[in-house]
């Protein structure tokens, strides 16, 4: 089961089973203390970060860098699922794939929030012109 | 209601491609479809999530769009496909 983790050096909150050896932001060693989900979204909250869709597209553009996929070359696609995905945070609260409603069940949709992990969905899987359901993220092709 | 739905979305690329396949398709075979938006729409959300016992099995587990869908057959084709495999689809 997930839990939050506060480091006490620097306050970076960690959500997972378990807290990371070395903090990455400070890198004090064994520094995590597990916490309430309260205290992490009163200390999250502290440091305010808007995501516009211009910032949300640097993120992923980051994100694909180092891995063998990419976001879409398709400058009029990606902007329409832009939309999509903004439009579906604003009204449902997160960054739900356009392309695949939610079934209300939060186990369930948590997965659909986007960056899926689409790497194990059979529109990517095994293919060489793979793509994530919606078509945000391409397989990068080989020469590239 | 018409057997025939064709699940969209407004922001679904997919959807998008596959509308002039849907245009032509009604105009080649004279069936319409019925072409419910489901992100902004709650009532139609409600309805595609009320078959997902029957739609998510055939779509990756998902309620993915576009989705066609026959109520009466079960049939159902999710993503974008050939124009003959949808038209093959109205006519069951």
């Amino acid at each position: 089961m997930k839990k939050y983790w506060r480091c006490f050096v620097c306050n970076d909150i960690h959500y997972g089973v378990k807290p990371p050896e070395i903090c990455p932001t400070c890198l004090a060693k064994h520094a995590y203390v597990e916490i309430s989900s309260n205290e992490a979204k009163n200390i999250s909250g502290v440091g305010k970060v808007e995501f516009d869709k211009e910032r949300f597209h640097e993120a992923i553009d980051k994100f694909t860098e180092k891995n063998e996929f990419q976001v879409n070359p398709d400058k009029g696609k990606v902007k329409m699922l832009l939309d999509g995905i903004f439009s579906n945070e604003q009204n449902y609260g997160l960054k739900y794939c356009p392309c695949r409603l939610i079934t209300k069940d939060f186990a369930e949709d948590i997965k659909q929030v986007c960056p899926c992990n689409f790497l194990i969905h059979e529109t990517y899987k095994d293919k060489e012109d793979g793509e994530c359901w919606c078509g945000l993220f391409v397989r990068r092709k080989k020469n590239e | 209601m018409n057997k025939r739905i064709m699940f969209w979305a407004r922001e679904c690329p997919h959807c998008k491609a596959m509308m002039p396949f849907v245009d032509k398709l009604e105009k080649e075979i004279g069936i319409k479809l019925e072409k419910l938006e489901i992100w902004h729409n709650e009532e139609n959300a409600d309805l595609m999530r009320s078959y997902r016992s029957v739609i998510a099995p055939k779509c990756g587990g998902q309620l993915r769009t576009p989705t066609f869908f026959n109520t009466e057959s079960n049939d159902v084709i999710c993503g974008e496909v050939e124009y003959e495999t949808l038209k093959e689809w109205a006519l069951k």
